[in-house]
């Protein structure tokens, strides 16, 4: 039977169990029970020992390990981390969870690339093991979470608005009725209650990806107060080492892959080239900063972001940040200084927050020292640009095919060399 | 014959910030927290040029506005710490604009705006606040004829502090600018769609709402994505089925492909029912209620009974009446 704490470590039992285990020191030692259960998961494979964790510590690393490999899935073996869902591991599954949590929160920046790895791989997790449990059973556990995190089953919509402001899921999406949004088991008839269970579904994970990120930020508040436990650190340079490993761009790109290269100017789509060309007031802030910085700095660095979808840090192309330094600023301030009036004269502070969209937080310029501190934004979709933009959006043929400028930018270099065009900028980064 | 649409002269703005315009005609909602907003004046017809103006008080506003009588006047949705630098933002009201003149299908076919557009707008805006009312609880909420079409500002806390892309969410939800994602996995593991119309409750109830308007209110030149003019035709044939709630028979008849296509392009008509960038602008500002709209010779207008206010009667002032 699977307990609710293996879905939901945020429950009072999970949070029960946490409080009245042994100190830290001991995560490193190697539990047998912990290998007992590994070994007789059903379809775990076997056949190499260091891939089967017998530490808390170890475990702590599979789990994320199991999340890059099945993301990157070129080197995946689900074979070898059938434990993962075994609700036999619940209890040493949420002693995990706490220590990785502890581990990235008190070592990195809530909006590291560390941090986001490991809530998405919570959210991953939480999913897979939702979609693996019986149907009667998920009713039930759902339910307690959805009364544990939300005070019931039927929450106002303001309750999920972390979850609207991050795009995890739509107003539209929700079935609504008097402010309240309608989650509760057998509420409807027959074919309604589906679509009521599959919102239930795909809201849990989301959920608590959103605690786990709230969590980590209190435990980097801590962390700023009182010196964590060694351990913890040690175990947060691991995971780190981990995650790098993962994200360590090859000198050959694999085939297909759209590389980095120079700019191609002339594949810019039309609402970029109008940005390019100056945008009058009203409209630059937005232009600038969230729709040419994010175009400029992933169509130089990583086009094929909505292909892999992987959350890579520029630092990961650019690894001095000379690109960053002098080639995208200076086009994006460019642009900003063909605005009318020019966007710095009266708007000094958005070099700021140009910095921050290239994930370096808000400072003036952008350091090896900051990455992290923000996310590195993509640039604004079609749809977004209509609503916000929507007087630099002049579409072509092309743009009809495309939701967002850099699947054209990609879509359109593709063409040119299709057609034989020799004058297509050729890759120059180590993608 | 009542002169409204037509421009108003200075002396005609001088007349009427003298002798008509009152400070008790701004609401209250607006009056209480002066000292918190932007304020923004025209005075050429060439757009608010004049910004980041800020009155301490309601006997500032009134000299300026009897001294200046600008044509047009405007203050923020924003209340700020420092309005006079647009900074210190503390929240901001939630703001659909519906203007008549910008309508996606307008059976009337004006050049501007006439009084079928402006009843239309006027229906809109009753329908967007019923779903305001009912699917999202807000309660607190005004609505403002603007000289052109209308204003809604909801003034409940729990909207107040809200950020771009919720309010953005918001509009696709009252406008109906999202066709509904309705699949589930059947018991044999299988992907199962519904349609928008199965389903009677929640959002999907109000894009079949939002959608039978759209199409009911198809004059035929109308340009639709997507959509020939054989297959316009048709639809106009049998739209009939749409107004008796007939959906599933409608969408026989076009045939299940080009029904897919054309609710797709509703959706997106649907979308231009609200003027989105002003939802979604946390900084925007907004015609000052009471002030003149001097290219139409309209007050711009606080209205409190939506059901029986009429533009032509409530917000015509007396230059115009007096010329009549």
């Amino acid at each position: 039977m699977m307990p609710t704490i293996f879905i939901n470590p945020f429950s009072q039992e999970a949070k029960e169990l946490v409080k009245n285990t042994g100190d830290l020191n001991n995560i490193i030692e190697d539990n047998l029970y912990l290998f007992h259960i590994i070994e007789h998961t059903s379809g775990q494979k076997l056949d190499d020992d260091s891939r089967i964790p017998r530490s808390i510590w170890e475990l702590s690393i599979k789990r994320i390990e199991w999340y890059l490999q099945k993301k990157g899935r070129q080197k995946y073996h689900p074979g070898y981390y059938r434990f993962l869902f075994n609700p036999k591991l619940a209890e040493f599954d949420v002693i995990t969870f706490y220590v990785l949590a502890q581990a990235i929160g008190a070592r990195f920046n809530p909006n590291s690339r560390e941090a986001r790895v490991f809530i998405e791989s919570e959210g991953e997790l939480v999913k897979e093991r939702l979609s693996r449990t019986e149907n009667h059973l998920k009713d039930n556990i759902s339910t307690s979470i959805l009364e544990e995190l939300l005070d019931g089953e039927k929450p106002h919509w303001t309750q999920l608005k972390k979850l609207l402001e991050n795009r995890k899921i739509k107003l539209t999406e929700l079935i609504l009725e008097d402010g309240k949004v309608i989650l509760d088991k057998k509420s409807q008839q027959g074919r309604t209650q589906h679509i009521i269970d599959s919102i239930r579904e795909k809201i849990i994970p989301y959920l608590i990806m959103q605690e786990t990120e709230e969590y980590i930020h209190k435990v980097h508040e801590m962390a700023a107060k009182i010196e964590p436990h060694h351990t913890l650190l040690e175990l947060a340079d691991k995971i780190r080492e981990k995650i790098s490993q993962q994200f360590f761009i090859p000198k050959k790109a694999v085939t297909g892959t759209i590389r980095a290269s120079r700019l191609d100017f002339d594949a810019f789509p039309p609402c970029i080239k109008n940005t390019i060309a100056g945008v009058k007031a009203g409209n630059r802030n937005d232009a600038i900063v969230l729709l040419l910085t994010g175009f400029i700095s992933y169509a130089r660095l990583y086009p094929s972001i909505f292909k892999d979808r992987k959350p890579h840090k520029v630092s990961d192309f650019d690894p001095n940040l000379d690109i960053t330094l002098n080639e995208i600023l200076p086009l994006i301030y460019e642009a900003a200084d063909n605005c009318e009036p020019p966007l710095f004269q009266d708007d000094p502070q958005e070099k700021f927050n140009i910095t921050a969209k290239l994930g370096f937080g808000l400072h003036e310029t952008p350091s090896l020292e900051h990455e992290g501190e923000s996310k590195w934004y993509t640039p604004m979709s079609c749809e977004k640009i209509k609503i916000h933009l929507p007087i630099l959006c002049k579409p072509d043929k092309l743009c009809e095919k495309i939701q967002n400028p850099l699947t054209y930018y990609n879509r359109k270099r593709w063409e040119k060399k299709e057609k034989g065009d020799k004058d297509i900028p050729r890759s120059n980064t180590r993608r | 014959m009542i002169r409204i649409f037509q421009e108003a002269t200075p002396e005609d703005r001088r007349k009427y910030y003298a002798k008509e315009w009152k400070i008790e005609n701004i609401p209250k909602f607006i009056r209480e927290n002066i000292h918190l907003r932007e304020f923004g004046f025209d005075h050429t017809g060439q757009g608010p040029n004049d910004r980041y103006r800020f009155f301490r008080d309601e006997k500032l506003l009134i000299k300026f506005l009897r001294y200046r009588a600008p044509y047009a006047a405007y203050s923020s949705v924003a209340l700020y710490n420092r309005p006079w630098r647009r900074e210190g933002w503390i929240s901001s009201e939630l703001v659909f604009d519906v203007d008549a003149k910008d309508l996606p299908v307008r059976p009337c076919k004006c050049d501007n705006v006439c009084e079928e557009c402006l009843d239309q707008a006027k229906e809109i805006v009753a329908m967007i606040i019923d779903t305001l009312r009912d699917d999202l609880d807000l309660d607190d909420i005004h609505v403002i004829y603007s000289g052109r079409g209308y204003h809604i500002r909801v003034l409940d806390p729990i909207v107040l502090e809200l950020g771009s892309e919720v309010r953005g969410q918001i509009l696709r939800y009252v406008v109906g600018g999202d066709v509904p994602r309705l699949s589930y996995i059947g018991v044999d593991g299988d992907i199962r769609s519904l349609d928008h119309f199965m389903v009677d409750m929640g959002y999907p109830r109000v894009f079949t709402e939002r959608s039978r308007y759209t199409i009911l209110h198809l004059s035929g030149d109308d340009k639709i994505e997507d959509i020939t003019r054989r297959t316009m035709k048709k639809i106009l044939e049998s739209r009939d089925l749409i107004r008796s709630d007939e959906w599933g028979e409608f969408k026989g008849v076009i045939g299940p492909i080009v029904y897919e296509r054309l609710i797709r392009s509703v959706a997106k008509l649907n979308l231009q029912l609200v003027d989105a960038r002003v939802t979604v602008d946390l900084k925007r500002i907004l015609r000052l209620p009471s002030s003149l709209h001097s290219k139409v010779s309209m007050i711009c207008t606080h209205v409190k009974n939506l059901e029986t206010f009429d533009p032509f009667k409530d917000a015509v002032p007396d230059f115009v009446k007096e010329k009549s």
